[in-house]
Parts: C-alpha cells; structure tokens; sequence
C-alpha cells in the first residue's frame, strides 16, 4: 500500500471552487467508506473544513490512486481540467509530509491556528468509525497528531494573537484576568467593534453594552450579543461601571476626553479600565491614556502587535519544518 | 551547625531565584521556584528549629535571628498563598528579598556565635516578637507583589508585551487582589503582635521601638482604610505597601 493525497485549500482554489468539494461534517464518514470502491483503494480519509478538502488515501499504487479518485470526482462533481488545476497532489513521504504540516498549522490561513488539529482529529474519528481505515492510515494519522503536538509544544508556531480582537482579548486578560466579571461597553455599532466584542465574549465578558448614535442600530447589536442598549448622551454614566471600552464611531474627532474620565474615577474608586480605540480618527483622546488606572490602545498598537506576532510565527516555520522531516525519518512510516 | 543551615537555605534560594529568572528571560514558566522556595523553607525551619532549642525560647533574640525569622516569615507566606497567582512568578520575586535578608542575617556580628539560654522569659513577649515578625512576612510579600504590579503596570503603559516577564506575570487585577489581601493579614497580624507587647511587662527606657511599630502600624491602617473607603490606582497602592515595608523596617534599629 502506499500514501497519496489529493486536496485543494484557501491558497490554491478560490471560494466557489472549494465549496463544490466541501463535505459537510456529518458526511465525512461516508464520505471516507466511499473512496474504498475506487478500484486499488485500500483505505480513505476526507478532511474538510471551510478552507480545504483532501483526501487521504493508502492504495496499491499512489498514482493509479489519485488518476481513479480524480475520476470519480469528475463523475460526481464535474472535475474538469480547469478545476483540476487547483488541486495539489501528495505520495508517499510527500503525503505523510503535507498531512503532518497541516496538523501543526503550518498549511493554515492563519498560521499555527490550532483549529484544524481538532478538525482533522474529527474527520480521522469520522473515517476510522465508517470502518473506512486500516493499518496505513491509523498509523499516519496517530502519528500525525504526535508531530503535531511535537511542534506546537517545542516552538512557539501558536504564540501570540495575530488579529486585532485577539490582541485586545489577550490584553483584556492581562488585566482582568478572567473575563467573567468583566463588563464591556462599545461605542459605536461598526463591524470592528461587533468583532472585538464578541472575541470578549467569547472568553467569558459578563455583560455588554451598546451605544450608538443611532439607538436602533444600537439596540439591534446589543440584541445580537445578549447585551443593553444605551442612548448616545448617557454613555458617561455607564463608563462608571464597565471595565472595558471598545470605541469605534465614524465620529470626525474625539469623543472621549481626559475630562470623561476624571469624572467617573472617584465613583469607579480608581478600578483599573481599558480602552481599545479602533477607529480613524481616533475616538478617544491619547490624554486619557495619561491616566493612572487607564490602559489605552489604538488601532496601530493593536495592529502592530498582531503583525509583530504574525512575523514571530514566520521564524518559527523552519524549526517547525525541521522537527516534522526528523520525526517522519524516525517513524518509517508503512506507504511512504 | 545552624549558620550552615541558613547558609544552605540562602544558597537554595538563590539558585531557584536564578533559575526562575532564566526560564522567565527565555519566557517560559519556572515549575521549579517552588520546589527550590520549599526546600529553602525546610532549611530555614532546621536553622530556626536549632537556635529555638538552644535560647529555649522563641528564636528572636538577636538581630541575624530577627531577620532569620522574617525571611522564614516571608517564605511561608509565599508558599501559602503561591497557588492564587502563577506560583513560580511570585517566587522568582520573593527569592532575592529572602537572600537579602538572610545574607545580612549572616553578616559578622548579628548572630550570636554562642546563642544564650533565655532567662525568664514571658508568653506574652513571645507572642509579641512572634507575631510581629510573621506580619512583617505577610507585609514583605505585600511589597513583592506590588512591585510584580508596578512592573506589569510599566510594561502595559508603555505598550512593551514582547518579554517573557510580561507574559509570565499575572494579571493586574490579582496582583491588586494579592496585595491587598496581604496587607489585610499582615496588618492583622501585626495589631495582634502591638496587643500583646503592651500585655508584656516593660522595663522603662527608650519607647522608640514602640512608637516606630505603632507608627507603622497605623501607616497600614490608613493606606486600608483609604483603600477600602475611597478606593485607590493601583500604582498608588502598590506604592505605599512597598514605600510603607520599607519605612516599617526602622523598627527593626530600635529593638
């Protein structure tokens, strides 16, 4: 038997070509039992998320494999040369290679995301449970998962946030600690702000409020996130009580001033309060920054933090790349 | 014997202290401050357990026992309460304030060579001396964490998040928490030991030593009191338990 790979992913097809693919979670078990009617095919594994679809076969021959897969996609899903020309082709070592890089994040869109890890562990699941596995492919993707964790503990391929919410969620939690008993307050409905906020939710902020200059757009948001509207003249009393701001109006100049914040300090008894100011211009004067208790970031700040973690990942790829050609040498692998 | 001890124990904690420095330099945690904290701990408890049997009393009878004391104090109090914050961070913290303390507690001339048997000696005194000294532990840890605060504070003022300190220190919120908890209990602790030094039986001459602890004392009050009723920056807070340690040791030049 020996190891092949067929896939497309973010990088290679453009979103109307891989949505054709795409398996939906549920199918990925049937989906992976009916390669093994393809003629020479020992074994099958489909792995499909929203940024990629391969599969993962141990056949007679690894050539022959992937000419009679192509075929029966071209049957089922009109393959044609054009399409086909988006796919990239793995065997053997290649194979084993490619799939080892995808479990660590190396083949991500956003790189060392740790997403896929649990992806493709579910899709494996899904694989061996519709009997659609054996001998080869058991022993890739186990080993897989080893290398996988290997690099993500050895080097820092998933260290630091590489997206402007992340950044501020992670500096929410340096402050904060644990999100639970924080509260949120966003100024301006805007799609950043939307992100930004449900990042903080998603890590556990107890309450959001939402203010607006329109109040019913406002209020649509704070209905979308399970939090209160505010009207636009009453932010300052709410400012007493949040311990996060997260600004990003369309406003032409400041809205909140060093004078804003002086005012609530005393009734806040000097909590500490963290303001991440998104918007251009900036909504929030620098001065506020100057502020003992206050933490203030802008948008470049944030965004030079994710880049500065963007370019951090980047160096780690080689040692990431060292570590997966070392342990598949060691592995001697069965197909490869 | 017991000097070899303290010498040990302030070689343990020099090493944890290293090593801990080292691993949060490279930006990861130090797992093992604690187990070089503990061991130090065991140290000072052997040192303290010996000269205790020789003055048959409670071991505060000079000024390297005094200071022997603190840092045990101090070590104690890190080991207890470690797990509520990154227990590794706080020790890489605390291990160079117990090497101090007991590096001076070494120096020629503050421990007794030959320690005396104590003669007639008063529960109440005892308590006083006991009691006052493990607030001071309390009190020392307080002033650690309020640095960690005053660091991290720094760091996320002036927007530098790159170091391994930075990712390695707890959050704002804990460490004001940390603080002030600490200061509650050291300052519990140090009304109980100012409580029973005037149920002690005094002997006339100089009340610097007392006006200096009640002095202190009442500075600890007030930064609670202030804190409790209006609130206070954390830098402020972290300010005065560091500034407040550090004047409260004057009490020490009068015993």
């Amino acid at each position: 038997m020996e190891l092949a790979c067929l896939g497309l992913n973010h990088r290679t097809a453009p979103v109307e070509v891989r949505e054709r693919f795409a398996v939906g979670t549920p199918k990925l078990g049937e989906a992976s039992h009916e390669l093994l009617a393809l003629a020479g095919m020992g074994e099958g594994v489909v792995v499909s998320t929203c940024n990629r679809t391969e599969f993962y076969l141990a056949a007679e021959n690894a050539e022959q494999g992937l000419r009679e897969l192509e075929r029966s996609l071209a049957e089922r899903h009109g393959l044609t040369p054009e399409v086909a020309d988006h796919f990239y082709r793995f065997t053997r070592i290649d194979a084993a290679e490619h799939l080892c890089r995808v479990v660590s994040g190396l083949d991500s869109m956003v790189l060392g995301e740790t997403e896929i890890f649990g992806q493709v562990k579910q899709a494996y699941h899904a694989a061996l449970h519709a009997s659609a596995t054996g001998g080869v492919l058991n022993r890739l993707f186990q080993r897989a998962f080893g290398v996988g964790k290997k690099v993500r503990t050895e080097t820092r391929i998933q260290e630091g946030a590489t997206s402007i919410g992340n950044v501020a969620v992670d500096l929410a939690e340096k402050i904060f600690g644990h999100l639970e008993h924080s509260e949120v307050m966003i100024l301006g409905a805007g799609e950043m702000s939307r992100l930004t906020a449900q990042a903080l939710v998603s890590r556990g902020a107890r309450s959001i409020f939402v203010t607006n200059r329109s109040y019913e757009r406002a209020v649509d948001l704070a209905e979308a996130m399970g939090g209160s509207a505010v009207r636009f003249d009453e932010w300052q009393k709410v400012l007493e009580r949040v311990d996060v701001v997260i600004s990003s109006t369309g406003a032409p100049h400041a809205l909140v001033h060093r004078a804003d914040v002086e005012k609530v300090r005393r009734a806040r008894k000097f909590r500490p309060l963290f303001f991440i100011d998104i918007a251009v211009p900036r909504d929030i004067d620098p001065a506020v920054g100057e502020i003992e208790e206050v933490y203030l970031y802008d948008i470049d700040t944030l965004e030079s933090l994710a880049e500065e973690a963007r370019v951090r990942r980047q160096r780690q790829i080689d040692e990431c790349e060292r570590i997966i050609t070392a342990e598949l040498a060691k592995l001697n692998l069965p197909g490869t | 014997m017991d000097r070899y001890l303290l010498i040990f124990s302030t070689l343990l904690a020099a090493v944890g202290g290293v090593l801990g420095m080292l691993s949060v330099h490279r930006g990861v945690r130090s797992r093992w401050t604690v187990a070089w904290m503990a061991a130090a701990f065991c140290s000072q408890l052997g040192f303290l357990a010996l000269r205790g049997e020789a003055r048959a009393a409670c071991p505060l009878r000079d000024a390297g026992e005094i200071l022997a004391y603190l840092a045990w104090s101090l070590t104690l109090f890190y080991l207890a309460t470690g797990p509520a914050y990154r227990v590794s961070l706080l020790g890489v913290f605390t291990a160079p304030v117990v090497v101090v303390f007991q590096t001076a507690a070494l120096l020629p001339g503050k421990l007794d060579l030959v320690p005396l048997k104590a003669v007639g000696t008063d529960p109440w005194r005892e308590t006083h001396a006991a009691l006052s000294v493990l607030s001071y532990g309390a009190l020392a840890l307080a002033g650690v964490a309020g640095v960690m605060f005053l660091v991290l504070d720094h760091q996320l003022k002036e927007h530098h998040l790159k170091s391994g300190l930075f990712r390695n220190l707890p959050p704002v919120r804990e460490l004001l928490k940390s603080t002030t908890r600490l200061l509650w209990l050291g300052t519990l602790l140090l009304t109980l030991g100012i409580a029973a030094g005037f149920l002690m039986p005094r002997a006339g001459g100089s009340h610097a030593h007392l006006i200096a602890a009640v002095a202190s004392w009442a500075g600890y009050v007030l930064l609670l009191g202030v804190n409790a009723a209006r609130g206070m920056t954390g830098r402020r807070l972290s300010l005065a338990a560091v500034g407040l340690f550090l004047l409260s040791l004057t009490v020490f030049a009068f015993v």
